[in-house]
């Protein structure tokens, strides 16, 4: 038990990485209507800006806020071949051109990054928070959590008091609409991608040092990210930050169950599995009368 | 008539050829000496550099006029980490190019898609850095390098003997059917070194935290770990090790952990770091390193691990090739690697041979490297050799 219990809190850091990057993907999803899979690509790309200027000898607090410029940049880009070319699409040709293009941009980030061959990534907020069960909690870890809660309750309050959050509430149910009563909704949109872009870039330099330093490793902790936003059904902020730490804490305890630990990969998988079918049991129900 | 006559004439030819130059000489009447080679070029990795490098030692080889005049011609094929395109690649090298034997070749999957095929068609292949098991599991391959079992065997066992390592843990990332062969590489130390293993986990991700397997390896009492991570994940375990404060263990890496990038990403950390070479170490200009030195920087190729294996693969062919009394065909070549000579090299700690045998590792040697303060330092100077396989 107790070592379960340690296996846990060892997951805690992983926990709070999706936590950010699910809380992003609601975020993108709820105002521009995107199932976005390239989320953490694009902040890998800003990480990855950051971690080259670092090595050209800038100083690092303006690197960090150059590479965030990058993710906000990297964002905007997809946004403007999303506003552009898919704007009147249905979500999910949507969510198939973002596979895609993070496909392509995985391909491309690896070539340019110099494949498998790590980089140095300098610890933005090192050192250990606190000792939790023989586990030391590092800083990272809190302030990816902290990240995560402050951009939910930041983005709540956001959208239901102000005026700009309004007209994106609008904007996500409505575009038409939107457009036809005046509301910049291209703008608007991009505002969004960028937003997007510069927080995942942010948060993922925080986590990549202690993650496997390469771009497709980087990009891919999309999956356990939309697991995450799922389990919020792509809609509530607060769920998919519990889901997000969820799923790390399950697959830290997953880890020190010996004959299931090599499944641990699956457990994204089957969080999104057993919601989808806990969020459809009405309509089974409903089917079977 | 004039067929008998020119058959006559021919082997007149050869026969005062023989009486001329008593010594074995390969001859080359169908052009030049075709070899070739399976690599991975495009895709996830990039396994280049040993084939370049065999294709540089080849290039020195004919601008100094060849074997006995008889140029070589080397093909490249790139396989992209695809097993259809692997296999097409094979058939093209050895139905099309017609070549003698593969020597050079680096590749994620070419013996797993391709060693049934080379046997099949009686050529066989002496691979620059075999990978997948099948490499040194197979009739018709037979790798320059250590690879990464035995070097599991080999590490582990130096761990045993030289830092004193009483509780050896292993965690391994098994991809496709690399369990067995790991497996069977840590039984092969239990018993050389007759101890037993204090954890063995073969459930490492290839993606995602580390932490909960650091912490796991903490608390089982490891005082050394052996993990058959690549690249990043050596950055990445090390780090991890650092954020949970553990010390006290020795971590040992396998080939793919020692390189530049790993020794700049890690230079600040304090960690006891350990890899076992598949060669004299590629980072020191040692007298054994001299002459594959100077031929990557005459074709002017980086100087990496992988180009000493297609370096030393180019060197075996040519010395085998060397040996032929006759016309070089896929069967001479064949039968003079199946002989199985003994062919030395300063880069490699143990004599290459081929051999008739159904499966090959001829190389049982490493050098243990050590990272300290960012920089690669040689623990064993004299090769570290494991006790013959049975």
């Amino acid at each position: 038990m107790d070592s379960l219990f340690t296996a846990a809190v060892a997951g805690l850091s992983a926990g709070g990485a999706y936590a950010i990057l699910g809380v992003c993907a609601i975020f993108t999803y709820r105002l521009v209507a995107v199932v976005n899979f390239t989320g953490a690509a694009i902040g890998a790309a800003g990480t990855f800006a950051m971690v080259a200027l670092f090595e050209l000898g800038m100083p690092l607090l303006l690197a960090v806020l150059f590479g965030v410029a990058a993710g906000a940049l990297a964002g905007l880009a997809i946004g403007l071949v999303m506003t552009t070319w898919f704007a009147g699409s249905n979500a999910s040709t949507k969510a198939a051109v973002t596979a895609a293009l993070l496909v392509g941009i995985i391909a491309v980030g690896l070539r340019l990054t110099g494949g498998q061959h790590p980089h140095y990534f300098p610890e933005i907020i090192p050192g250990s928070a606190f000792r939790l069960a023989g586990v030391e909690v590092t800083w990272a870890a809190v302030t990816t959590l902290v990240l995560s809660v402050a951009f939910t309750l930041l983005t709540e309050q956001f959208l239901a008091r102000t005026r700009t959050g309004l007209q994106l509430r609008a904007l996500s149910q409505r575009p038409m609409a939107a457009e036809l009563i005046g509301i910049r909704v291209r703008l608007l949109a991009l505002g969004v991608w960028a937003v997007t872009g510069g927080v995942t870039a942010f948060a993922l330099m925080i986590i990549a040092p202690l993650r496997s330093p390469d771009f497709a490793s980087l990009s891919l902790l999309v999956v356990p990210a939309l697991a995450a936003a799922l389990i919020g059904a792509f809609s509530s902020f607060r769920a998919a930050l519990i889901g997000g730490v969820m799923i790390g804490l399950l697959e830290g305890s997953v880890s020190a169950i010996g004959p299931v630990s090599q499944y641990r990969g699956a457990v994204p998988f089957l969080v999104i599995l057993a919601v989808l079918l806990w969020s459809q049991r009405g309509a089974r129900w409903d089917e079977a009368r | 008539m004039t067929k008998t006559r020119n058959l006559l004439l021919a082997s007149a030819a050869i026969l005062l050829a023989a009486t001329v130059s008593a010594k074995a000489a390969p001859t080359c009447e169908n052009g030049p000496i075709q070899i070739g080679a399976v690599s991975t070029v495009t895709g996830v990795v990039d396994f280049s550099d040993a084939p370049r490098a065999t294709q540089a030692v080849f290039q020195q080889l004919n601008d100094a006029g060849g074997i006995n005049g008889c140029k070589i011609e080397f093909t490249i094929a790139d396989d992209k980490g695809d097993p259809q395109v692997a296999a097409q690649a094979a058939r093209d090298l050895i139905d099309n190019k017609g070549v003698v034997a593969l020597a050079g070749g680096a590749s994620l999957l070419d013996c797993a898609v391709n060693a049934a095929t080379y046997d099949r068609n009686d050529v066989l292949a002496v691979q620059g850095v075999g990978v997948d098991p099948l490499c040194f599991n197979a009739p018709s391959v037979a790798p320059v390098n250590v690879g990464p079992y035995t070097l599991t065997t080999a590490v582990l066992d130096y761990a045993t003997k030289d830092l004193g390592a009483k509780k050896l843990c292993t965690f391994f990332s098994i991809i496709g059917g690399t369990q067995e062969a790991y497996a069977a590489a840590v039984a092969r130390w239990e018993k050389i070194s007759g101890n037993t293993i204090t954890l063995s986990d073969m459930t490492l991700p290839l993606q995602g935290d580390l932490t909960p397997y650091l912490v796991k390896a903490r608390d089982a009492g490891c005082d050394a770990v052996l993990t058959n991570q690549v690249e990043p994940g050596v950055v990445q375990w090390i780090k991890t090790a650092d954020a949970q404060k553990i010390t006290g263990i020795n971590w040992l890496f396998l080939a793919p952990g020692y390189t530049e990038g790993v020794s700049k990403a890690l230079a600040d950390s304090k960690q006891p770091i350990y890899v076992g070479t598949e060669w004299e170490p590629y980072t020191e200009a040692t007298e054994a390193n001299a002459d594959w030195a100077k031929t990557m920087e005459t074709a002017g190729l980086a100087k990496t691990a992988f180009s000493q294996g297609g370096y030393m693969a180019a060197k075996v062919l040519i010395d085998t090739i060397s040996g032929i009394e006759g016309e070089v065909t896929r069967e001479t070549v064949t039968a003079a690697l199946k002989e199985g000579k003994e062919l030395t090299y300063p880069i490699a700690g143990n004599a290459y041979s081929f051999g008739d045998a159904k499966a090959h590792s001829p190389m049982q040697a490493t050098k243990i490297m050590q990272l300290v303060d960012g920089k690669w330092t040689v623990k064993t100077k004299d090769w570290f050799v494991l006790p013959a396989a049975e």
